[in-house]
């Protein structure tokens, strides 16, 4: 019944939004998000409860998926780049796993489809947020710096050298949501997983505890993965003589 | 007659250029040939648009040939390793970049990358750059001396060329008469061979050395 409840408002304040955002010229582009959200999360909710049936394995072709798509969304932010998808796809998924493992191995999680499966996509959704921030940030640096870079390439440096200076500010310009996030943890906000947890009626020390070594897990994995991805970009940019390509910022 | 340093041999080039929001395919520099003996002083005149900052970009690998061959001491600058050719073949910008950090960062940012010899105090004296601007944030300078810290830069490669695009353009009368006399007395120091792109004709009568005009995409005697 709840259920039912928490959908057909869902889908009233989906209307709402987009009956006022039409001002704007995004009505459309709300009812469509707000469509796809409500449908692909109760398709999600469907395979978790399928999970629950099947052999715990089944969880990982899950997780590949899930980070196979956010790795396809950060490649279209990058204004597809060459062999940017395989690139994305990597950074996000190594730097999720790298920062997932430990909360099973050390038995904060148990090992169950339940907790991998949500835990894994917070990960992976993060990774992605702030890959394609950075990945913006850094093409266009390169295209507004190009005068700096030529200079550095003149003197005989390499690509990845006369870079440099964009890829760091395209990681910070990508962290700074996230760092403002934690400075503000618990002051201004109360996040997911803690809030879940204090709805399920869980000890709000276990709650607290849990969700502070996620956050700074889910930041290591931003972390992680934008620099993967931004440290493997960089040859995109350049010729294989070490040129800046003419489409950046001419 | 001192060798031949440098040979451009029937180089054409194309950009691409942006008008009322296409892009169009211009010829910019067409069968160019050219042949520069080392330690010899050439400069290059054209109006504006006419390729002599894409000349210099092909010279040392910013940018490709479309066709033609360009010969650094007889063997293809394809054949160099680019980081390599650019060390051998400095460039000077017509907008100075400082990089972060104090002038002495600037200077050392060649000695370190490529291990030279020459000591900072050495570059900074040659190119008039006073000593105690040596830990001055390079960012904060005036274009004139920004100019100076970028020679010195390039110099601090210990290149054998070097590409002067429009290295005035951006300064004073006072500064411009300063980085010519300055370039001068380097290249006569340094035995270098110098390619001195310039919109200026009476620059290019107060520098001297083989003077050329770039037009229609070939090089012409002045």
């Amino acid at each position: 019944m709840l259920e039912v409840l928490a959908i057909a408002f869902t889908v009233f304040l989906v209307i709402l939004s987009a009956a006022y955002a039409r001002r704007f010229g995004i009505g459309k582009e709300i009812i469509l998000a707000g469509t796809r959200a409500l449908v692909q999360i109760l398709i999600l909710a469907s395979i978790i409860l399928i999970l629950f049936q099947k052999p715990l394995y089944w969880s990982f072709p899950i997780l590949i998926m899930m980070a196979a798509i956010a790795g396809y969304t950060t490649y279209s932010r990058s204004g597809k780049l060459e062999k940017g998808l395989p690139v994305a796809i990597f950074s996000i998924t190594i730097a999720s796993i790298l920062m997932l493992i430990p909360f099973f191995l050390v038995g904060i999680f148990p090992v169950e489809a339940r907790y991998i499966i949500p835990s894994g996509s917070i990960f992976i959704g993060n990774a992605m947020n702030v890959s394609s921030l950075a990945i913006d940030r850094y093409k266009g640096e390169i295209k507004n710096r190009r005068a700096e870079i030529e200079t550095y390439l003149a003197l005989g440096a390499r690509p990845e050298i006369a870079a440099g200076a964009c890829l760091k500010q395209g990681i910070l310009s990508a962290l700074i949501p996230s760092i403002d996030n934690m400075k503000n943890l618990g002051i201004v906000w109360i996040p997911g997983v803690m809030t879940g947890m204090l709805l399920g009626g869980a000890d709000p020390m276990e709650a607290a505890s849990i969700q502070i070594a996620l956050f700074t897990s889910i930041f290591a994995a931003g972390m992680i993965a934008s620099n993967l991805l931004l440290h493997f970009s960089t040859d995109s940019f350049f010729t294989k003589a070490a040129q800046l390509k003419e489409d950046m910022g001419q | 007659m001192n060798p031949v340093h440098l040979e451009l041999k029937n180089v054409s080039k194309n950009v691409f250029r942006r008008v009322n929001n296409n892009m169009v395919r211009t010829q910019i520099l067409s069968n160019l040939d050219l042949k520069v003996n080392k330690g010899e002083l050439v400069t290059i005149m054209g109006a504006s648009g006419s390729g002599k900052s894409t000349l210099l970009r092909l010279i040392n690998r910013l940018s490709e040939t479309d066709s033609g061959i360009i010969l650094l001491k007889g063997n293809d600058i394809r054949s160099y390793v680019p980081m390599e050719l650019r060390r051998r073949i400095g460039m000077v910008f017509q907008v100075p970049v400082a990089f972060k950090g104090s002038v002495r960062d600037n200077l050392s940012f060649g000695i370190k990358l490529w291990g030279g010899n020459t000591g900072i105090e050495t570059l900074s004296r040659d190119t008039g750059i006073p000593g105690n601007l040596l830990d001055a944030d390079a960012g904060q300078l005036s274009t004139g001396e920004k100019q100076r810290v970028s020679i010195a830069r390039a110099l601090g490669n210990q290149p054998e060329i070097l590409l002067l695009d429009e290295p005035t353009s951006s300064l004073d009368a006072v500064s411009e008469q300063r980085i010519e006399k300055l370039l001068l007395d380097l290249q006569k120091e340094r035995d270098l061979t110098i390619l001195w792109v310039t919109h200026e004709k009476e620059q290019a009568q107060r520098i001297g050395g083989k003077r050329l005009i770039l037009r229609e995409g070939r090089l012409e005697h002045a």
